[in-house]
């Protein structure tokens, strides 16, 4: 199974919209599955309109610091050790603060009276809902103030994978930005498509993105969205794609209807069929370059 | 008079964050000492939109392990204690080490029966300050591939609070999401204004944001962007459902999509309508 990652560093510049329509598009002739790895703000089940989950798990992919104060003899190393200064100090003893705890075991370590313990802290719901354009979206969502995105997103990977059953492709919805959830999101795929904007923040965005699937030897492609809204910006990417041999896959206008699309829970393609040919072109030129070296 | 440190933040991208808090700076700085914190680590643009040229100020590192294999005794202690798989354990031999995996807790340090882990550091990002004009910028980059971002914004804090009391109002802009350097980035703030836009996606990311914003106890309010386009409704139920307002209504224009494409920050009714309610 092929795996592609959509990023773009900067936030809303179309990334869950694009993946919608191209996801259709290739379920048409492929069996894939979608994962939504923003587990911040996952949004592609809205954006496919898709109906209720199908089922919610907790996870527990984090661990938090618990104090036995009867052990304790308040030295204060757990407190001074702690690198995320996650544990306070209040009347002579540790307490912990709030969403600060990485659950690293340092303080357990330090800790010469075996006062701390580590308990797993249900930390996200992950989950999957059937679109009803025959695949699934499998889910995230990290609970308020919880930490861990980047594991949260492993498990999403994974739970699509065992869903996938004879899928051949899987394409996964990165959260913005360019840290541990993105890292995350990228780390191991196939492919990774870069959707930016012509605008100063989506260049300089584009380029961090770049560097982050570049470092991992990943294969990529851009499309730019919103094209249209400043052409010189637009040439800049070009000139940029060129000068790293990327493939600029699709240059898609700008257009009131994607906010429509959004508003309704009906991707684009569906809305106007007039973007089934840009999504059909997008696909063929994708397919281009993750079956490079194989027949299709 | 007493600093007021306002948040930025918004849950889902691109809903109109950094156009708002620079456009918000600029309107302030007419008045008032204004210091622009760019806390969007992972992506820190709201330098190209005020075209001010950043000066770099401090490089920001992050303690890693380095192990003297003179010392070490192959017994793989520290690669299980660590849980972010940086350090990969090879039979009888000292372990492997990915750097970029490293958040630096020290587990592996303290777990070492005979010492033989030592600390170095690694450049994990920059922040780059401006004072030189009339809005302050303070602005954090994190390196690529390097995973925690909130380590930037801690770095940005610490110098906030050096700094605080030479301005009247400080503006911090916070990345998209909800996760550690939003939480982090938001800790500071007096009050809070979440940006959103009237769409399914909108409402879903604010939801989350302002549940966080509950939990951390720092009053907030609603900016709904492009609020002509989609349906209001989803905010304005949210909105009731809350009980957090939405203070201003910012309406789609193509001059405020063509102004931040070509870099000029905008400046208009709704936005000096928002600067009056923070200087109440």
């Amino acid at each position: 199974m092929k795996k592609i990652t959509i990023l773009s560093g900067k936030g809303g510049v179309g990334k869950s919209s694009i993946l919608a329509s191209l996801a259709i598009t290739i379920s048409k002739e492929k069996d894939i599955i979608c994962a939504d790895c923003d587990v911040d703000a996952s949004n592609l089940a809205l954006v496919l309109g898709a109906e209720k989950q199908e089922e919610w798990e907790n996870l527990t992919t984090n661990k938090e610091a618990v104090f036995d104060l009867t052990k304790c003899n308040s030295c204060k190393k757990c407190f001074e050790e702690c690198y995320f200064k996650a544990i306070g100090w209040k009347d002579d003893k540790p307490y912990l603060k709030d969403f600060s705890c990485e659950g690293c075991g340092t303080c357990q370590i330090v800790c010469p009276q075996n006062a701390i313990s580590l308990k797993e802290i249900n930390n996200a719901k992950i989950g999957y809902s059937n679109t009803r354009y025959n695949f699934k979206v499998v889910s995230g969502q990290l609970n308020v103030g919880s930490s861990g995105s980047g594991k949260v997103v492993f498990k999403v990977r994974k739970k699509a994978e065992e869903l996938s059953n004879n899928c051949n492709l899987m394409l996964i919805d990165s959260a913005a930005g360019i840290g541990c959830p993105v890292i995350a999101s990228v780390s191991g795929t196939d492919h990774a498509i870069i959707i930016t904007e012509p605008t100063p923040s989506g260049i300089s965005d584009m380029k961090r993105a770049f560097k982050v699937v570049n470092h991992f030897k990943i294969s990529c492609s851009i499309i730019i969205n919103k094209w249209d809204i400043n052409e010189i910006n637009s040439g800049k990417i070009e000139e940029f794609a060129n000068s790293k041999n990327i493939s600029i896959i699709s240059k898609i206008p700008f257009d009131k209807k994607f906010a429509k699309a959004l508003t309704k829970m009906i991707p684009i393609i569906i809305l106007d069929k007039n973007y089934e040919k840009i999504f059909l072109d997008i696909k063929e030129k994708l397919f281009k370059e993750i079956y490079k070296n194989e027949k299709i | 008079m007493m600093v007021k440190i306002i948040g930025i933040t918004g849950g889902k991208g691109g809903t109109g964050k950094s156009t708002v808090a620079t456009a918000i700076a600029i309107q302030l700085s007419k008045k008032y000492k204004v210091l622009l914190v760019d806390a969007d680590v992972d992506c820190p643009n709201d330098h190209l939109i005020l075209n001010l040229k950043r000066n770099e100020y401090k490089i920001v590192q992050q303690r890693i392990p380095t192990w003297n294999k003179d010392k070490c005794i192959n017994c793989g202690l520290c690669g299980t204690v660590c849980k972010t798989n940086a350090i990969v354990n090879i039979p009888n031999k000292s372990p492997m080490f990915i750097s970029t995996q490293c958040n630096g807790c020290g587990a592996c340090f303290f777990k070492c029966p005979v010492k033989a882990i030592n600390w170095t550091n690694k450049d994990i990002g920059k922040i780059y300050f401006n004072n030189q004009d009339k809005i302050h910028l303070l602005s954090g980059e994190l390196k690529e591939n390097e995973p925690v971002s909130e380590f930037i914004i801690n770095s940005l804090n610490e110098i906030i609070t050096k700094i605080v009391q030479n301005y009247d109002y400080i503006i911090i802009d916070t990345a998209a999401g909800t996760h550690c350097p939003v939480i982090a980035a938001l800790e500071m703030c007096d009050e809070v204004f979440a940006v959103t836009e009237p769409t399914p996606l909108g409402k879903h990311d604010l939801e989350v944001i302002l549940n966080l914003l509950v939990k951390l106890k720092i009053k907030s309010n609603i900016i709904l962007n492009r609020s002509d386009i989609g349906d209001k409704k989803f905010i304005e139920v949210l909105s009731k459902d809350m009980k957090i307002d939405i203070i201003s209504e910012i309406s789609y224009s193509k001059e405020i999509v063509n102004n931040y494409a070509n870099g000029v920050p905008i400046e208009n009714k709704q936005i000096n309508e928002i600067t009056i309610k923070i200087i109440k």
